[in-house]
């Protein structure tokens, strides 16, 4: 048996989904005209009008329909401190861990020189600017902790602190329930370089 | 074929579907492998394979597969490695970058592999990182054949004299020019030739260390510079100046 050139057409349309490979596809193309045909509908308005509304916010390039997002805007949050983090993803877990009220600016990747990768690439240019302009205290650096994280973090210090501005890094260690024992010794090395003495007051 | 416990260092590694990678490893016995790492970024027991998976460790990896693409089977620290801070990070990555772009796939260069274990291990530990990339990339063009003798004039079969002039002809090696031939930066002094010869790459001849390098590097990077070069440069602009600079 052979698909209409429209079956097809969605089947391979969906392929684009990461993870979805011929065969996933395929099912998900016949269960939407099968069983949902409206939620078919549902899925085709909101992808289309995510893809025309949808852009980066204008001072965290973090995804929004606004010129400028939410939180950007949110005048109960803390204006002067912003938090540098690699992906939307990473605003989310941080906003879902509920610790920080400051801004955040999204660099929509990290520095890779070896995949050419650069400083403007990820909008440091205009970080910098807002950084400046805004008159912001301190500078959070939640990239991540590998060798890429690092070296944007160690590039964005440099940019910022003879500018006079406080500049912080998120600490890294042994992860909440976890164990010691099986722990990677390199992560042990930053707890134990990191460590932290314990305040008389919280015994 | 199947590898196992094969002394490695990872030179890159990017994202591929959910939650594999494909990797870069430069082996000691297989020289640079591409592989791919299925669910490195899945969690097990604390920390991931991907805690693992840094450049500039030291790692045992096993690997398996007939195409020119492996699959990684496990990995294992080898010790604790160097902690690259800074700069130091830059002149790493730029490490790696030349590996990646020179070197042909499963041609293995194990001498280059312990030249390059003891050039991260002294970038962490030197006062000035640039002597021991000049002495890296000497390392690497001779290892891929392309070597040349600093101290030899390639015409004459003569050593370099003390107060000649010299300039770089493609495959050929250094030879004798008039003092004022050709751009300033296209001829260098036999004196600085010779220390170059000797080992020596700081002092006054680490500005002709760093450019003779340069010249004999492009020529075998088929045009494409290196991104790691651009993104020191940006560097020095944006930051703080500084007195050394990247290759």
């Amino acid at each position: 048996m052979k698909f209409s050139p429209a079956l097809l057409e969605l089947i391979e349309a969906l392929r684009c989904l990461p993870g979805v490979g011929p065969k996933s596809a395929q099912r998900m193309t016949l269960h939407l005209l099968e069983r949902n045909r409206e939620g078919a509908e549902v899925l085709a308005r909101a992808l289309l009008q995510a893809v025309e509304k949808v852009d980066h916010c204008q001072r965290c390039r973090n995804f929004t329909e606004l010129a400028v997002c939410e939180i950007c805007a949110d005048t109960r949050r803390d204006h002067s401190t912003i938090c540098v983090v690699e992906t939307p993803a990473d605003v989310l877990a941080v906003e879902q861990s509920s610790s920080y009220r400051g801004l955040y600016f999204v660099l929509m990747g990290h520095l890779s020189p070896i995949d050419g990768i650069g400083p403007a690439e990820i909008g440091l240019d205009r970080f910098q600017q807002r950084v400046l302009e805004e008159g912001i205290n301190e500078v959070i650096l939640a990239t991540n902790p590998t060798v890429e994280g690092e070296a944007t973090a160690y590039y964005l210090t440099d940019m910022l602190l003879p500018r006079g501005v406080k500049v912080s890094r998120i600490a890294h260690g042994v992860p909440l329930g976890g164990e010691l024992e099986y722990v990677d010794g390199n992560t042990l090395a930053h707890a134990f370089s990191g460590r932290r003495q314990v305040d008389p007051g919280h015994q | 074929m199947r590898v196992s416990l094969q002394p490695a260092y990872l030179l890159h590694s990017r994202p591929y579907r959910d939650s594999s990678q494909l990797l870069e490893v430069f082996t000691a016995e297989h020289g640079c492998v591409s592989l791919v790492g299925r669910g490195v970024h899945r969690r097990a027991r604390g920390g991931s394979l991907r805690a693992n998976l840094q450049p500039f460790r030291p790692l045992l990896v096993s690997f398996s597969g007939r195409s020119e693409l492996q699959s990684l089977n496990a990995v294992e620290s080898a010790g604790a490695g160097v902690q690259l801070a800074g700069e130091r990070l830059f002149s790493g990555l730029y490490l790696n970058e030349l590996l990646l772009r020179l070197l042909h796939r499963h041609d293995p260069h194990p001498t280059l592999f312990a030249g390059y274990a003891s050039a991260l291990d002294q970038l962490a530990a030197a006062a000035h990182s640039e002597p021991v990339l000049r002495a890296f990339e000497l390392q690497l063009l001779d290892e891929l054949g392309y070597g040349f003798d600093p101290a030899e004039d390639a015409h004459s079969h003569q050593s370099v004299r003390e107060d000649g002039w010299y300039r770089y002809s493609d495959g050929l090696g250094l030879v004798a020019c008039a003092p004022d031939a050709g751009a300033p930066g296209q001829r260098f002094p036999g004196s600085d030739l010779l220390a170059i010869a000797r080992g020596e790459f700081s002092g006054a001849a680490a500005g002709s260390a760093k450019r003779l390098l340069r010249m004999v590097i492009a020529g075998h990077l088929g045009g494409r510079p290196l991104h790691t070069r651009d993104l020191f440069r940006q560097y020095r602009q944006g930051g703080t100046a500084g007195g050394e600079g990247e290759s």
